[in-house]
C-alpha cells in the first residue's frame, strides 16, 4: 500500500494539472463571448460587405490655372432583382425610355452568373442628369432599385485630347496584377492620364457593412471604426497653355501633322498639337465612350488615336543641317566664312542630292538657303574626318553627337508612349550594304535628314530648344506641378548638355535661322517686332508628296518658345509650316494676330480632303 | 434502470458516453448539413442515419470488451504492440509513395478504413501499463527506462508522427504522464523532458527554417505562424470557430440553428465543439467540459481502488489519452491551440475512430468491474 499511497500524489497532480486546463477554457470560452465584441454578431449577420467608395479623380489645370479636366457627377442605376417585388415598372420603363422586353432582358441578365438576383448589378449605366433628376422623384416607387453615384471626366474646351488622354475600365490582367484595382474600376489608359494615374486617382475608401445571410445590410461592422474614406486625387498643375493649345489645334485643322511648343528655360510642353484629333469628351463614360472608341479606333484614313507629336517618325528634312552645322564647327572643319561649291546639287556625286544652285554661300547662309551641297560637304567632312582613320568609326561619331541632342533616343518625357526616332547604326548598314559595301558618300542623304533617319516632333521641338539654349536642355515635360504642394519630379530641372559646347557655333547657326526668315526660306513668316530664328525643311518621304517640317524660336535673346512644326505631304516647309509657326508665335508673345489674312488662310486650308486655298488662289 | 442491469464496471463512465453519445447525435445531424449538400444532394438523414448506426455498434464493442477479463489485454498487447510496427510502417511508406500525409489504411475485403495510429495508441498505453507494472524493478535504473520504455515509445511515435503531428504528440505526452504515474524516478522524469523540450526547440528550427526537409512540414510551418501571427485573415478557421463561440451565447440558438456550420469546414469532425456552443451554450461547453474531467477522475478513482497495479494503469492511461485529446481539440476550438486534426472522442462523426475510443473505454470498463468483483468478494470473505 506504500507505492500506491506513493502513487496517489502523483494521479492527483495530473488530477490538478487538467483542472487547471479546464478552468482556462473557461475563461477562454468567457472572454470570447463576454469581453471581446469583434465576434460578436447577431445571429444572421455573418457577411461583410466591403461598399468601395471611389475617390475623385484629381483636376488638371493649364500653365496659367485654368481647367482642362474636372469631374462631372453621373450615375448608374442598380438592382437587386430579388426585392423588386412591388415595382412600379410601367413607370420605370417610361422614364428610362426602355420597353418592357428590355426590362425583363435586363432583370434576367441582373440574375444570371456572375450577377446573381439577391446582388446588385448594374442596370443603367451613366445616366444623364436629366433623367436622374426625372428618377429620383419616383425611386420610392421603384423597389429593389438605388442609384449610384460616380464621376466622369469632363472638359470644357474639346482640346488636347492627345495630351490629356483618356479613362478607361482597367483590364482583366491588370486588374489581377495590381491588388489596387478591382474589375470595373477606371484606370487612366494614355497621355497624363496614365502617366500620372497614381496621383490623379487618389485612394480608394472602403466602408465594411455587415449583411445578413439575404444579403441586405444590417450594420457597420465596429461601428464603421475599420471603415475607410476615399482620399480624393490629387490636381495636376501642367505647363500646357490652353490658349495655345487651342489655336494650335484650329491651325492643324484639316491637316496632318503635328506642333509641339516648348519653353526653352524650363523645357515646359507649351503645347502639343496631333492633328487630326478628337474631341476629348467623346471618350467618357460607359456605353458612349465604347461606341466612340471604336469609331475612332477604326478610321484609319485619320488616325484621330494616333499621337503623331510623340509617335510619328518623321525624316527631318533640311532642320537637321543645324546639327550638322554645330557639329562640324566643333571638330574645326567649317567656320562661319567657309563655302562649299554648288551647281543646283551636290557636284561630287554628279549633282545628287539636287539644290537650287546657291555657289559661294558662307555658314549663315547655307542655313537660310538650305544648301542641300553645302550639307553633303559637312557630313562627309564629319565621317570622313582624320581623327578617325575608319570612316566607320567616324559615323559612329557623328552618330552619338546626334543622339545627344535627343534623336534616336527617348527623351524620357512624362507622357507614355513616345517613340524614340531611328539614328541608324553602323551594324545596320552593314546588313543593308554590306560590311565594305558602303561609304560615307553612300549615306550622304543623312547629312540633310533624309534617308533611314527619323524624329518625332517632340524631339524636333527639343533640338530647337537646345539651340535656342546654347547647348542644353532640360527634359520636355508637360506637368510642373502634382497636388497642392506642387511637387515635380527633380529629373525635369535638370540641364542636359548636348556634345556641342561653344558660343560661337550656336552665333552662328543662329544667324543663319534668323536669316532664314530675313530674305531665306521662310521669309514670308516674319513677325513684326519679334526676331524669330526658324529653319525650314521639306522631307522627302515615300507617302507622297513631302511633309513641310518648320522649327523656330523666339525672340533671339531670351526666348520664350522653341516650337517644331510638321505637315505631312504639304510641300515645303515655308509654305505651310512656317506659318502656322509664326502665328502661335505670334499669338504666344503678343496675344493677338496681326495678320489675319494668314490666319484665314491658314485656317481654312483643308489639305486632308484637297481644299488648298493656295492653289485656288495661283 | 433495468438497462444498467446489464452493464457492469463504473456506472458513472457508462453514463458519460451515453450523454455525449445523445449529445454526438443531436449535433452531428446539424453539422453535417454542408457535407450533406456536397455529397449527398443534401440528405443529411443519411449521416444522421449512419451515425446512429457507428455508435449503436460501438456501444456493442464496448460492452463485449468490457466483459474481458482484462488481464487478457496484457497479453494482447504483448504480440498487438510488435505487430502495429508494421502496420505503422505499412502506412507511412503507402503515404510516401502517395506524395502525402495517409493515415489511413483499408481493410480488404470490406471496404472499412482506420488510422494505424488508433490501434498503435492503444497498444502502446496497454504495454506501458504492463511494463511499468511487472518491470518495476528494471526501472529503478535509467538504462532500464531508457530500454523497456522510452525506445518503444519513441519508435511508435516516430512512426506516426511523419504523418499526423498532433497525435504522435499527444500519444508521448500520454505516455509521460503515465510513467509519472507509474512510479519512475523523478530525477529520470526531468531528464526526459528536459531533451523532449530540447528536440520541440529543434522541431520548430528545422520546421520555420527549412519546411520542405520534413513530410508536411509546410502545412505545419503555416500553422505555428498563423497562430503566433493572429493573421486574420489566413486564420479563417479559428475566426469562424470564434464566431460560432460568440454567437452561441449561454445558453445557445438551439439544436439546428448553427450558421456558422457553414462557414466551419470539418464542422462535424475537429470544430464540433464550437457547434456545439453555437447551437447550445456555454452552458453546455462547460458540462461537456466536465464531463470529461468526471471521467477523468473516475479514471484516477479506478486506479486509488484497485489493488491490481496494471488494471489502475491502463484505467489511468486510457482515460488520459481520450481526456487529453478531449482538451486540445477544443483548445483548438477556442484558439488557445493551433489548428490540429483531433476530432473529439465519443463527439465527432467518424467510423472506426468512434470504435476505437469505444473498445478504449470497453477496456476502461473492464478494469472498474474486476474492482467492483474484488471489493464484492472482499464483501462476501468479511
Amino acid at each position: 500500500m506504500n507505492a500506491n499511497s506513493h502513487l496517489a500524489d502523483r494521479k492527483y497532480i495530473i488530477g490538478g494539472f487538467f483542472i487547471l486546463v479546464a478552468v482556462i477554457y473557461i475563461a477562454r470560452l468567457f472572454y470570447i463571448q463576454i469581453i471581446d465584441d469583434k465576434y460578436k454578431l447577431d445571429a444572421q449577420n455573418n457577411a461583410f460587405r466591403y461598399i468601395t467608395e471611389y475617390p475623385v479623380r484629381g483636376y488638371i489645370y493649364d500653365r496659367n490655372g485654368k481647367l482642362l479636366v474636372y469631374n462631372e457627377a453621373s450615375y448608374d442605376l442598380m438592382v437587386t432583382p430579388k426585392e423588386t417585388k412591388g415595382c412600379d415598372t410601367l413607370a420605370l420603363c417610361e422614364v428610362l425610355q426602355i420597353t418592357k422586353e428590355d426590362y425583363l432582358k435586363r432583370i434576367k441578365k441582373a440574375c444570371q452568373a456572375p450577377n446573381s438576383p439577391r446582388k446588385q448589378s448594374v442596370f443603367e449605366k451613366q445616366m444623364s442628369a436629366q433623367t436622374y433628376a426625372a428618377l429620383q422623384e419616383k425611386l420610392y416607387r421603384f423597389n429593389g432599385f438605388f442609384v449610384q453615384k460616380r464621376t466622369v471626366r469632363k472638359y470644357p474646351k474639346p482640346i488636347a485630347a492627345h495630351l490629356l488622354g483618356y479613362v478607361g475600365e482597367v483590364t482583366k490582367e491588370k486588374a489581377e496584377k495590381d491588388p489596387y484595382y478591382r474589375e470595373g474600376d477606371y484606370i487612366g489608359i494614355s497621355g497624363m492620364e496614365r502617366s500620372y494615374e497614381e496621383a490623379l486617382r487618389g485612394k480608394k475608401g472602403v466602408q465594411i457593412a455587415i449583411t445578413d445571410v439575404h444579403n441586405k445590410v444590417v450594420g457597420r461592422y465596429m461601428d464603421g471604426k475599420y471603415d475607410t474614406l476615399a482620399i480624393p486625387g490629387k490636381p495636376l498643375f501642367c505647363t500646357i497653355d490652353m490658349t495655345l493649345q487651342e489655336y494650335g489645334e484650329q491651325l492643324l485643322r484639316g491637316k496632318k501633322g503635328a506642333v509641339v511648343a516648348i519653353e526653352p528655360s524650363s523645357g515646359e510642353i507649351l503645347c502639343l498639337v496631333s492633328s487630326p484629333t478628337y474631341d476629348p469628351n467623346l471618350l467618357v463614360g460607359g456605353k458612349e465612350r465604347a461606341r466612340n472608341f471604336t469609331k475612332l479606333y477604326y478610321d484609319s484614313l485619320n488616325l484621330p488615336l494616333f499621337n503623331r507629336a510623340l509617335q510619328a517618325m518623321y525624316p527631318p528634312g533640311s532642320i537637321f543641317k543645324l546639327i550638322d552645322a554645330l557639329i562640324a564647327q566643333r571638330d574645326g572643319l567649317i567656320f562661319r566664312n567657309t563655302s562649299f561649291p554648288c551647281h543646283g546639287g551636290y557636284p561630287p556625286m554628279g549633282g545628287k542630292p539636287k539644290c537650287h544652285s546657291h555657289g559661294g554661300v558662307d555658314l549663315p547662309g547655307s542655313i537660310a538657303t538650305s544648301c542641300n551641297s553645302y550639307y553633303s560637304y559637312v557630313f562627309r567632312a564629319i565621317v570622313d574626318q582624320k581623327k578617325y582613320p575608319k570612316f566607320k568609326d567616324g559615323y559612329n561619331y557623328w552618330r552619338e553627337t546626334v543622339q545627344s541632342f535627343g534623336p534616336g533616343t527617348n527623351l524620357g518625357t512624362d507622357l507614355p508612349y513616345d517613340k524614340p526616332g531611328n539614328v541608324p547604326s553602323v551594324k545596320y548598314y552593314n546588313k543593308v550594304f554590306g560590311e565594305n559595301g558602303w561609304r560615307s558618300n553612300t549615306i550622304v542623304s543623312l547629312g540633310i535628314g533624309q534617308a533611314e533617319l527619323t524624329l518625332v516632333p517632340l524631339q524636333m521641338a527639343n533640338v530647337v530648344a537646345t539651340i535656342a539654349n546654347r547647348g542644353y536642355y532640360y527634359t520636355p515635360h508637360c506637368v510642373k506641378g502634382v497636388g497642392y504642394e506642387k511637387k515635380q519630379d527633380q529629373k525635369f530641372k535638370e540641364k542636359k548638355y548636348v556634345s556641342v559646347q561653344g558660343e560661337t557655333y550656336y552665333t552662328n547657326v543662329i544667324d543663319g535661322m534668323q536669316r532664314c526668315l530675313d530674305g531665306g526660306t521662310a521669309t514670308a513668316s516674319k513677325i513684326k517686332d519679334i526676331v524669330m530664328c526658324g529653319k525650314t525643311g521639306t522631307a522627302q518621304n515615300p507617302h507622297g508628296k513631302d511633309h513641310a517640317v518648320f522649327l523656330a524660336f523666339a525672340p533671339r535673346e531670351n526666348p520664350k518658345i522653341a516650337i517644331a512644326c510638321i505637315i505631312e505631304n504639304a510641300g515645303f516647309g515655308g509654305t505651310w509650316s512656317a506659318p502656322i509657326v509664326s502665328l502661335m508665335v505670334e499669338k504666344y508673345l503678343k496675344g493677338k494676330i496681326t495678320r489675319p489674312e494668314m490666319e484665314k488662310r491658314m485656317l481654312e486650308a483643308d489639305l486632308i480632303n484637297g481644299k488648298n486655298l493656295l492653289h485656288e488662289k495661283h | 434502470m433495468k438497462l444498467f442491469a446489464y452493464l457492469k464496471g463504473d456506472k458513472v463512465i457508462w453514463a458519460i458516453m451515453m450523454l455525449l453519445s445523445l449529445l454526438s447525435v443531436l449535433v452531428v445531424y446539424s453539422a453535417v448539413v454542408t457535407l450533406a449538400h456536397k455529397f449527398k444532394q443534401g440528405n443529411s438523414e443519411y449521416y444522421l442515419i449512419k451515425h446512429f448506426v457507428i455508435i449503436v455498434l460501438g456501444f456493442g464493442i464496448a460492452y463485449v470488451f468490457h466483459k474481458i477479463k482484462y488481464t487478457v489485454f496484457a497479453k494482447v498487447a504483448q504480440i498487438g504492440f510488435i505487430l502495429s510496427v508494421p502496420l505503422l510502417l505499412y502506412t507511412l511508406l503507402r503515404g510516401v509513395s502517395a506524395g502525402e500525409a495517409s493515415r489511413w489504411i483499408e481493410i480488404p475485403g470490406i471496404g472499412l478504413t482506420f488510422q494505424s495510429s488508433d490501434i498503435a495508441k492503444i497498444m502502446l498505453l496497454l504495454y506501458v501499463a504492463r511494463v511499468l507494472t511487472v518491470k518495476q524493478d528494471a526501472l529503478q535504473e535509467f538504462k532500464g527506462v531508457v530500454k523497456l520504455l522510452l525506445v518503444p515509445i519513441g519508435l511508435i511515435c516516430a512512426l506516426i508522427l511523419p504523418a499526423n503531428f498532433s497525435t504522435a504528440a499527444l500519444l508521448f505526452v500520454n505516455c509521460l504522464c503515465l510513467m509519472f504515474i507509474g512510479r519512475v524516478r523523478m530525477k529520470f522524469m526531468l531528464y526526459i523532458i528536459g531533451a523532449c523540450v530540447g528536440f520541440a526547440i529543434l522541431l520548430t528550427v528545422v520546421v520555420l527554417n527549412f519546411p520542405d526537409a520534413i513530410p508536411r512540414g509546410r502545412t505545419w510551418k503555416a500553422r505555428i505562424e498563423n497562430f503566433i501571427s493572429g493573421d486574420t485573415k489566413t486564420n479563417y478557421q479559428s475566426d469562424q470557430a470564434k464566431i460560432a463561440v460568440a454567437n452561441g451565447g449561454v445558453i445557445g440558438k438551439g439544436p439546428g440553428n448553427s450558421t456558422q456550420r457553414a462557414f466551419l469546414p470539418q464542422a462535424s469532425s475537429d470544430f464540433i465543439y464550437a457547434i456545439i456552443i453555437e447551437e447550445y451554450g456555454l452552458l453546455t461547453g462547460v458540462i461537456m467540459l466536465f464531463l470529461y474531467m468526471v471521467l477523468l477522475f473516475r479514471g484516477i478513482r479506478i486506479l486509488r481502488d484497485t489493488d491490481k497495479t496494471f488494471g489502475g494503469f491502463i484505467a489511468i492511461g486510457l482515460s488520459f489519452s481520450l481526456v487529453f485529446q478531449a482538451l486540445i481539440n477544443m483548445a483548438v476550438a477556442v484558439n488557445l491551440f493551433p489548428v490540429t486534426g483531433q476530432p473529439l472522442p465519443l463527439v465527432s462523426m467518424g467510423g472506426t475512430s468512434i470504435w476505437f475510443t469505444m473498445a478504449a473505454m470497453g477496456i476502461i470498463l473492464s478494469v472498474s468491474k474486476s474492482n467492483e468483483d474484488t471489493t464484492a468478494e472482499k464483501l462476501e470473505t468479511i
